[in-house]
């Protein structure tokens, strides 16, 4: 018999004599106000947190704004879904050395003020940059964070992350500090599908 | 105990001892953890009056006790999934298993250097001492964490591991340690913490992390975080173990919506963790960095005879936000050294006589003095106080209570059944002074250690009664 | 016919806050209720529930519910002992749970009766211009959801009830708890203790808390008086 064999054992011997109970239903995230819309509840959560939004109005505006805004920049690393023009016009840094990084969200969620990062954009790039850049789409901002899991569930990669605001700790006597150990500053662009 | 080494606890048998000692020799101590703690608990009751928390930590609460009452087909599915995603799936019963399991790794993979995320879990296990005995460098990357692997002091806290450590203790340690300013401010030390990490990070073969949630559907380990260094340690290296309890399990990958933002509302009042891994497996094909191996280590160590108690196997549900050490006046005295170890506060309590044993986990059942206020605030709605008395239960039924205590018992509930000599006892303790009954009763002996003789009234009040009242 | 009340002293405030329980024989006499006081009374079995002695607790509930048999209500100046009865008889293993649930149903705490069956508000001028700061008993604030009631009628004498960041916090006495873990206990006083704002008195509706508290303030030579709150409550009413 394997410990495998070992543990479940001893779980079913535990789960002998009891009745069970059902499983609920789904998380409906009961609030007692009615929520914001999607994108400004977005908004104001990264806000709140500590990261900066853009808005712009659809992705070539978006680009604009990118290339002014990478002006202070000797460097960028760039993730692997970022579409050609949102490339920024910075000669190519490796993650861990590259003072900005860029990358495209696989979406966001409303409720919870995140920003919802794909491994197949390349994990490097949004963890190791002191200054993170993330552009997502309007149209996919999700307004809970059960909705966005439930179509997730569907093509997963080895790994998502949830970005939520800059990185952040209070672990010296409760005082908060950024950018230990991710990066201390994050820019999210939101892109609308207008003119 | 697995893995003793410097940073691991002696046990909770001198729980007595080492919370007066924090009291009388560190009063720094008590007012570090009392106001960290009465601001995470601050920012809990904020967090929760935007939601409809009743609701929440209903759902929760019956989504992790049908979890916990068909463990045994959500742990096959989630080994299923698991595997299929590319991880490598391992089951430790014991704390020894899951070392010599990691210690396999350490060695198929030449493994030099280990980045670690918290996790509650390595220190049950004794991760570090065991790693570090077998030649590698573990680095402890949470900058709480962080702080105390310097200090070589073991975690007081689940959330907060360094809470009980003042700015200026911070200050005094990194000057020497990393050489900045001794009054160097937060953002500063934090900022060398970052440097010097961010070379261990690189370099790290392994990495190592606990899991919060486990969902069964997708063969999903989902990590909560502020820092990032989580996101890091999973993520750089090579190689990435996590090593999960059994009780860890969630049915659905969209359940676990649910528990990210409770645990984190009731932790420290975020709407969610800051940075949030769901991790599958190992690097696919189509993507450009990422371990390129993932294993997950479904650990018992005492969590099925937890699960064979009629009673406490509620604790199982514990989602580790730390809310009850946060409310409880007990722990916010001492912090969570004087409890002996991993896990303190009323969840230590009430876990601890399954996990360790009631012998060794005496007093902990005892350690608290009923007050309710971590029912108030358990996401999961742990009943701790009936559990607190259940072991209690057990512990008198297996006579690890002092004979004294038996005794006393017995006789004042015979006397409570004889009103007449009932009363006629009670004129005795009026009239016997009690600093004399100090020396003769034990238990009156602990109350006059710290305070003054209580005053009796004159008279008792059913013989004032007796005597008629105008 | 007037109202009846049994006042059920509990063991502590039988020995030590005797006046308060004449106190409240008196406050409720004047409020026009018969007070009687059953023979035979002693403790609630508290004591051995929380030390995990369901035999023992089992016995002195038998013991107290067959004393309270007749009462038509019964009032305690206790929220821990109150608590007890209201939430605890029926848990105990062994016990009669049809006559535990009786008893339960009748059983008030002191403040808990004077509001939430007598509808008292203003029981007179007696505390006007009294500064006071009230400790919440865990049992009374937790078990019975008793929190307003005590504040209401302190108001309703003119006592101003100021904010006191510790006041929900237990006050380390959690009976054997005080004896076996002194230190600890102390620590929870002194918490107390120590963010007490400037007050005339401090009050509360449970005896334990408050020997707890003067006990450690004593020896600290520091405080306020302690009143329970039965006696603030007739001084309330004092012309």
């Amino acid at each position: 018999m394997s410990a495998r064999d070992r543990i479940l054992g001893r779980v079913r011997e535990a789960l002998s004599e009891r009745t069970a109970v059902e499983h609920p239903g789904s998380f409906e995230g009961w609030r007692p106000a009615a929520p914001a819309l999607p994108v400004d509840g977005l908004v104001h959560l990264l806000e709140a947190a500590g990261g900066e939004i853009v808005r712009q109005p659809n992705v070539d505006a978006a680009a604009a704004w990118l290339a002014s805004f990478c002006a202070d920049f000797g460097s960028s690393a760039v993730g692997e879904t970022v579409p050609e023009t949102l490339r920024p016009p910075l000669p190519a840094g490796a993650p861990d050395t590259a003072p900005l990084g860029v990358s495209l969200a696989r979406g966001a969620v409303a409720e919870t003020g995140s920003l919802i990062m794909d491994a197949r954009d390349g994990r490097r790039a949004q963890l190791l940059v002191p200054t993170h850049v993330v552009f997502v789409r309007t149209r996919d901002v999700y307004a809970t964070l059960r909705e966005a899991l439930t179509e997730l569930a569907d093509d997963l990669p080895s790994a998502i992350g949830f970005h939520s605001g800059p990185s952040k700790s209070a672990d010296i006597g409760q005082i908060l500090v950024k950018g230990v150990h991710g990066p201390g500053r994050l820019v999210a662009v939101l892109m609308g599908d207008g003119d | 105990m697995a893995g003793r080494g410097p940073m691991s606890f002696t046990g909770p048998g001198n729980y007595r001892e080492e919370a007066a000692k924090t009291i009388r020799d560190k009063p720094e101590v008590r007012t570090s953890i009392t106001a960290a703690t009465r601001t995470f608990d601050a920012h809990r009751v904020h967090a929760w009056r935007q939601i409809d928390a009743d609701r929440w930590r209903d759902w929760a609460r019956d989504v992790k006790s049908h979890v916990l009452g068909h463990l045994d087909e959500y742990l096959e599915q989630a080994e299923e999934q698991l595997t299929a995603n590319g991880a490598h799936v391992h089951w430790a019963e014991t704390a020894e298993d899951a070392l010599a399991i990691l210690g396999d790794i350490v060695r198929e993979h030449g493994v030099e250097s280990a980045v670690k995320a918290k996790s509650m879990l390595s220190e049950e296990l004794g991760v570090n001492a065991h790693l570090e005995s077998l030649g590698v460098h573990v680095r402890e990357t949470d900058l709480g964490e962080y702080i105390i692997q310097l200090l070589g002091q073991p975690p007081s806290h689940i959330v907060g591991p360094a809470i009980h450590l003042s700015v200026n203790d911070c200050q005094r340690l990194f000057h020497e340690r990393l050489g900045t300013p001794l009054d160097a401010e937060p953002d500063e030390l934090a900022g060398a913490a970052r440097d010097a990490l961010r070379a261990e990070f690189l370099a790290a073969d392994l990495g190592i992390s606990g899991g919060n949630f486990l969902a069964a559907d997708t063969g999903t380990v989902a990590l909560i975080e502020n820092e990032g260094n989580i996101r890091l340690s999973t993520s750089l290296p090579r190689v990435h173990v996590a090593c999960v309890g059994i009780e860890k399990l969630v049915p659905k990958l969209e359940d676990v919506s649910g528990f990210l933002q409770l645990t984190a509302r009731a932790a420290t009042g975020q709407p969610i963790g800051n940075f949030v891994s769901l991790i599958q497996g190992p690097r696919k094909n189509d993507e450009v960095d990422g371990p390129e191996e993932v294993h997950v280590v479904l650990v018992d160590n005492g969590r099925t005879k937890l699960l064979a108690d009629d009673a406490a196997w509620e604790a199982l549900r514990c989602v580790r936000c730390g809310a009850c050490l946060n409310i409880c006046p007990v722990y916010r005295q001492t912090g969570g050294h004087a409890y002996g170890w991993t896990y303190s506060g009323p969840i230590g309590a009430i876990i601890a006589p399954a996990m360790l044993g009631l012998e060794e986990a005496m007093p902990l059942p005892y350690a608290s003095s009923l007050c309710g206020a971590c029912t108030d605030v358990c996401p999961v709605r742990i009943p701790i106080p009936e559990l607190l008395v259940h072991w209690r239960e057990k512990a008198v039924e297996q006579g690890l209570t002092p004979m004294t205590e038996t005794m006393g018992l017995k006789a004042y509930a015979k006397l409570a059944q004889k009103p007449d000599l009932f009363g006629a006892a009670g004129s005795v303790l009026r009239h016997v002074p009690l600093e004399l009954g100090g020396r003769a009763l034990p238990v009156l002996a602990g109350w006059m250690q710290e305070r003054s003789a209580p005053k009796s009234s004159k008279k008792s009040f059913l013989q004032m009664w007796k005597e008629g009242i105008e | 016919m007037a109202m009846r009340v049994s006042l059920f002293a509990t063991c502590l405030c039988d020995q030590f806050y005797a006046e308060a329980c004449a106190d409240a024989v008196l406050l409720l006499r004047h409020l026009g209720v018969d007070v009687d006081v059953p023979r035979g009374q002693t403790c609630c079995g508290q004591p051995a529930y929380n030390a995990g002695r369901p035999t023992e607790a089992r016995d002195m509930a038998a013991h107290t519910m067959h004393v309270f048999e007749d009462a038509e209500y019964v009032v305690l100046p206790s929220g821990s002992c109150a608590g007890m009865i209201r939430c605890f008889y029926g848990e105990i293993s062994g016990v009669d749970t049809e006559r535990a649930e009786s008893l339960a149903r009748r059983t008030y705490e002191l403040s808990q009766f004077l509001r939430q069956v007598l509808n008292v508000e203003t029981l007179g001028p007696g505390l006007e211009g009294r500064r006071v700061a009230y400790h919440h008993g865990c049992h009374a604030l937790r078990e019975l959801g008793v929190k307003d009631e005590p504040l209401a009628l302190l108001a309703g004498c003119g006592a101003e009830v100021v904010e006191w960041e510790a006041d929900e916090e237990c006050c380390g006495f959690g009976g054997l708890f005080s004896a076996k873990l002194p230190e600890v206990s102390a620590a929870m006083a002194d918490r107390k203790l120590d963010t007490l704002p400037d007050v005339d008195f401090v009050t509360s509706s449970d005896g334990g808390c408050l020997l707890q508290l003067s006990g450690r303030a004593k020896k600290r030579r520091t405080g306020p008086p302690f009143v329970h709150l039965a006696s603030a409550l007739w001084r309330g009413v004092a012309r």
